[in-house]
């Protein structure tokens, strides 16, 4: 954990040199790397335009037909004679597109909650680190109260409150922000200790040292001076934390804790799948899965692969 | 030292105090309980009375303050879905969930470190990749869908295995136990896997890259430039210096499974305090919600205390 | 030849057919209490009905048949009913019973901590006649009185003031909560909630005995999942309920089967009918009984029925199920599914655009609950009418409803006396303090009002009818409500049990045989 000393203008130096030849170097010659992030790129791309690709429009009420439910992929409807790529779900919704808009949904809680976690632990983390005293024991405990509620409980519990204080027509709106705020809030910690590491081992360098002499505000050192030396652990968590983000997400749905059923994450789509395990319809639970473990799979190793990269001991 | 002890000590108290307060602020919109608890020929005035004795009219804050003061005597009320007190229903409970996490544990460690240093030493080989990759997938998808599928493959489909609940289990002074029967011990293999598969992960992922960090490092190879055995330098001088991150994430993550019990114990139906704590949910039974999370909180902070105290036990350069 | 008679003895043994015989079932929700006053949910009402009995109870069809009481007839002038009793029955500790013990548990059920009071509110007292003779003395004539108290379970005074369990246990604990003493044919051997409840049959009962177990053990299992998996893995011999799209499944399997039933739970739309706006602050539409209309012509039941509930359940016309008493067989038809008509119909109130408004669901209550308020939305966004489906568990659901923050809801009723004016008195009655408290909604219509109490005393069957005819008439004419159907009853079998599925889905032990 303990970073090496170096003086700015290296660290600086150092960390776009990385960026240039380093990492790119070992991203060339690491097929796992290169795949992942390929399949990582095609899963965001087809989220990002769902509306072009996907035949049919999910989350329009208005154009589903309940008798096309349960088609099995490929095949006919008994009733409509329709045919579906990955066949139809327990509404008539097609999988295929339902997939599609769920993973915008996924990706979007993820990405946000990750950001959200991010820009709150790096901010506690930073002013923790670099004030110290009792500003950063009441950080340090609020992350252990943190810590103390699991992730699920503190999203039933904001999921409660949001919906006791909003009116019923914007709960669903509503209902993807409290995802993220409450996955976020479970996730700050992780960065916020890092960050409070590094920053505690930082402030004793010279360099800090000297920036403070000249009369730099605190702000300015700790965003210009200590942010970029910590970045590269942030950025590791970010990509796992990513990942979990997701999975975390799928986890509140089978508590009945996530995304509305009329808008349907992949996490949702999975808890819904799931009462059809035995029953015979086998695709609505096992396309969404997939994807979810594609995507879950392709970050993870993408973050793996981040983390050693990045780590020059490693090498 | 002792004046750090007793810091942290004070702190924990703190927390515990301001996590009490939370929940009981949150607990009025999970639900009313009074519509759980009342049949559908219920009267307005029933509901009223009900809401009464069951100080359900008083600030959150009032509740909050006379759970704490029958809490400190040790009475936790009394369950609103089994009309029973709660300190009694959490003590049997509870050795379902412990037994389960220390089994879950126990797997996620043996097996972490196994692996850890199995793919550390073999780093290039084969199956070290093949065991990062594969353990990649576990936590790669939702818990309760890896319970199902494991359900759905060892009850339904191969039959080896039951599909729910603790077997068979045994009263020791006051503690039923499923170590000491044979259909106990078969009934903690699923949810245990399922449980200590996340932890296990992490732990393997761990230990790994902490190995291949010590293992760099000069002291490492003056062993090996000294000729000591790859097994000894593996083991006693390597593995030993990759402990203390071990310990910390272990600690941390014993509070995790616990709380993660709760998905694994709604799956396998498992009777402990996770269960017993969804249906609280389910039903509003705040007396049971807030010993639930107070039990929690100890734990946790409690494990905290322990790690931090551990911490300068282990590493001199933190004990000024 | 020692030998050879004690390997004979083995082989007999060992080819004997298996007497000791353990039933194991489980459903999703554990028994509360086993005190029988406490709690009146399906749950611990059926449960119970395996250890303790009351005056009368329902036989496989429904029918009010004896049990401890052998005789009853109304009591001159309408002035309440005489009851005589049993004579020879014993509690399951050996007690005899008497009619002290009606009296008793009348005063235990009509506290105000029972959950059972309501049964009771016509009730002016309970007079001992003599030993094996009690009055029932009721304010105004009760002619249906024996349906209503079917689920009035019998307690021994001596065992509850020996065990100081007069009271009832609800926000206390007393002995009744964990322990049991009734007349029935099963006594409750142990009992751990939430883990495991064991049942034994009672050598003393008064009854026939038709069941062959020796021991019955119930275990809650929540997860659907987990519930079926724990069938077909044989591991339990019964489950309730078996979710409906595993049923086809279940049957196609070996060693299990699915035994179908309609339950007496209706599943309808409610409607917030005096509300001035609704959630998003617009005009409220659904005062217009051409738009309550609109939506019943929009929803197609029959596609729910065919997908979601895979053919399990059945189209509902009236707020109580076709099985039930006093149900208006002249008024069986739903409103022909006719979007064009609903659409002009929104027009002619008003909407041709249609309008969004809130739809309240609960996702943890009905069957597939949610997955039908999905339906709903998406069949009534084709005529215009643009729902947001607000879904959410049972625990919130209801102080919601009564806060007012809805537009139009998802409700379920189970009739408690079985009869068609059970619903009248909490559906639609006008909202009070003991009738219409489930008239979220607040309908109000003074000549329901006025024939409601009518309905409740006439002791003329065909005068009583007609009278409910009236009003389930009007009901249907205002679109009080939607009923969309009645739920179907599913439970898993492991095959060589033979058993008898009641509509009001109580599992009677007693029925069940074990080969």
């Amino acid at each position: 954990m303990t970073d090496t000393p170096a003086p700015k203008t290296v660290a600086r130096s150092r960390l776009a040199m990385t960026w240039d030849s380093d990492v790119a170097h070992a991203f060339r010659h690491s097929p796992v790397a290169m795949i992942s992030f390929a399949v990582t790129a095609i899963l965001i791309l087809s989220a990002v335009f769902a509306p072009l690709i996907a035949p049919h429009d999910p989350f329009n009420p208005a154009t589903l037909n309940l008798m096309n439910g349960f088609t099995p992929p490929g095949e006919a409807n008994m009733f409509t004679g329709e045919s579906f790529v990955l066949g139809t779900d327990d509404q008539g919704r097609d999988v295929f597109s339902t997939i599609l808009y769920g993973l915008r949904i996924s990706l979007f809680v993820g990405f946000a909650a990750v950001g959200f976690a991010m820009v709150l632990g790096i901010t506690l983390g930073l002013i923790a680190g670099y004030v110290g005293g009792l500003v950063e024991t009441i950080i340090m405990r609020v992350a252990d109260v943190q810590l103390t509620f699991p992730a699920i409980l503190v999203a039933m519990l904001i999921f409660g409150i949001a919906k006791g204080i909003t009116p019923p027509e914007y709960r669903n709106d509503v209902a993807i922000w409290v995802l993220i705020i409450a996955i976020g809030l479970s996730d700050w910690v992780q960065f916020a200790r890092v960050v409070r590491g590094a920053t505690m081992v930082e402030k004793s360098k010279e360099y800090v040292q000297a920036a403070r002499l000249i009369g730099r505000s605190p702000a300015a050192i700790m965003l210009r001076h200590i942010l970029p030396n910590v970045l590269s652990p942030v950025l590791v968590i970010a990509t796992i934390s990513l990942a979990l983000a997701i999975i975390a997400e799928a986890t509140l749905s089978f508590l009945g804790v996530g995304a509305p059923p009329t808008e349907p994450s992949l996490g949702t789509l999975i808890r819904i799948g799931q009462s059809f395990l035995f029953s015979g319809e086998w695709w609505i639970l096992f396309f969404p899965a997939c994807t979810l473990l594609v995507l879950a799979l392709s970050v993870n190793l993408l973050g793996d692969w981040l983390r050693d990269a990045l780590n020059p001991r490693l090498r | 030292m002792v004046s750090y002890i007793f810091r942290r000590i004070l702190q924990s108290v703190l927390v515990l105090l301001v996590v009490g307060l939370v929940a009981f602020a949150m607990f009025r919109f999970v639900g009313d309980p009074v519509d759980t608890m009342l049949g559908q020929e219920r009267t307005v005035q029933d509901i009223e009375r009900l809401r009464e004795s069951l100080g359900l009219n008083d600030p959150f804050f009032v509740q909050y303050w006379n759970f704490l003061g029958r809490a400190l005597q040790g009475d936790l009320g009394i369950s609103y879905r089994q009309g029973r007190p709660v300190a009694e229903i959490i003590a049997e409970r509870l050795p379902a969930t412990l037994e389960l996490a220390a089994v879950s544990g126990t797997f996620a460690l043996l097996m972490g470190i196994g692996l850890g240093v199995f793919t550390a030493i073999r780093r290039h080989g084969f199956s070290a990749n093949a065991i990062m990759a594969l353990s990649l997938i576990g936590v790669s998808l939702p818990t309760f869908l890896i319970g199902i599928l494991l359900i759905y493959l060892f009850a339904v489909e191969l039959r080896w295995l039951p599909s729910f609940g603790r077997g068979e289990t045994v009263m020791v002074g006051g503690w039923s136990t499923g170590f000491l029967t044979q259909s106990g011990l078969i009934a903690l293999i699923l949810p245990s896997i399922t449980l200590g598969l996340y932890q296990m992960t992490l732990i393997m992922r761990l230990v790994r890259s902490e190995m291949l960090e010590v293992m760099r490092q000069d002291y490492i190879r003056f062993a090996r430039a000294r000729g000591l055995s790859q097994r000894a330098i593996h083991f006693r001088h390597a593995l030993k210096n990759t402990l203390v991150p071990v310990i910390t994430v272990t600690g941390l993550q014993l509070g995790s499974i616990i709380a993660f019990a709760i998905i694994t114990e709604t799956v396998f139906q498992w009777p402990g305090v996770g269960l017993l704590f969804i249906n609280a949910i389910q039903f509003v039974d705040i007396p049971v919600m807030a010993a639930y999370l107070m039990l929690i909180s100890v734990m946790f902070v409690g494990i905290n205390l322990i790690v931090d105290l551990l911490y300068v036990a282990i590493d001199p350069r933190l004990r000024s | 030849m020692n030998r050879l008679l004690t390997a004979t003895a083995l082989a007999a043994m060992l080819a004997a057919p298996a007497y000791s015989e353990t039933f194991r079932w489980a459903s999703t929700t554990d028994p509360q209490t086993m005190d029988p006053h406490a709690v009146s949910s399906t749950p611990v009402l059926g449960f119970l009905n395996n250890v303790y009995e009351g005056l009368v109870r329902r036989g496989r069809d429904m029918t009010i048949e004896a049990s401890l009481a052998t005789a009853w007839e109304p009591l001159p002038e309408g002035a309440g009913w005489r009851f005589t009793l049993r004579e020879g029955v014993t509690f399951h500790d050996g007690a005899a019973f008497t009619a002290e013990d009606v009296r008793f548990s009348y005063e235990r059920a009509s506290s105000e901590a029972s959950d059972v009071r309501s049964w009771f509110a016509p009730v002016s007292d309970v007079v001992v006649v003599d030993d094996f003779t009690v009055d029932i003395l009721t304010t105004a004539p009760q002619p249906i009185f024996p349906d209503s108290i079917a689920n009035w379970m019998i307690m021994d005074s001596g065992w509850a003031a020996a065990n100081d369990a007069t009271g009832v246990a609800r926000d206390v604990e007393n002995f009744a909560t964990l322990n049991a003493n009734g007349t029935a044919a099963f006594r409750l051997v142990s009992r751990q909630p939430d883990l495991e409840t064991v049942l034994e049959p009672f050598d003393g009962w008064w009854g026939e005995v038709e069941h062959n177990i020796t021991q019955a053990i119930f275990t809650p299992i929540q997860n659907d999942a987990t519930a079926v998996a724990a069938l077909l893995s044989g591991e339990i011999d019964m489950i309730n309920p078996v979710p409906v799209q595993d049923a086809a499944r279940i049957e196609a399997g070996d060693g299990v089967s699915v035994l179908r039933g309609i339950e007496t739970r209706v599943i309808m739309l409610g409607f917030a009918h005096d509300h001035e706006t609704l959630q998003n602050g617009a005009p409220n539409p659904f005062s217009d009984v051409r738009v309550r209309r609109a939506v019943a012509q929009a929803v197609n039941v029959d596609a729910i029925l065919q997908t979601i509930m895979r053919g399990s359940a059945e189209p509902a016309s009236q707020l109580v199920p076709p099985s039930s008493r006093g149900f208006s067989t002249g008024l069986d038809t739903r409103p022909p599914l006719d979007p064009d008509a609903a659409r002009a119909l929104l027009a002619e109130a008003g909407y041709p655009d249609g309008f969004d408004f809130t739809l309240s669901c609960t996702n943890d209550r009905y069957i597939n609950d949610e997955a039908v308020c999905q339906a709903v939305v998406g069949m009534l966004a084709q005529v215009g009418m643009t729902a947001t489906l607000e879904a959410g568990p049972v625990s919130n659901y209801w102080p919601e409803l009564r806060a007012g923050n809805f537009d139009m809801y998802l409700l379920g009723w189970s009739p408690g006396t079985f009869d068609a004016e059970h619903p009248l008195r909490f559906l639609v009655h006008t909202a009070g303090d003991a009738l219409g408290t489930w008239n979220f909604g607040g309908y109000s219509n003074p000549r329901i009002d006025a024939l409601i109490p009518l309905i409740q005393s006439e002791i003329d069957d065909s005068a009583r009818q007609a009278m409910l005819d009236e009003t389930a008439a009007t009901i249907q004419e205002d679109m009080v409500y939607v009923p969309l159907y009645v739920e179907p009853l599913l439970w898993g079998v492991r095959d060589g049990v033979s058993l008898t599925q009641r509509p009001d889905n109580f599992f009677i032990l007693r029925w069940v045989t074990v080969d």
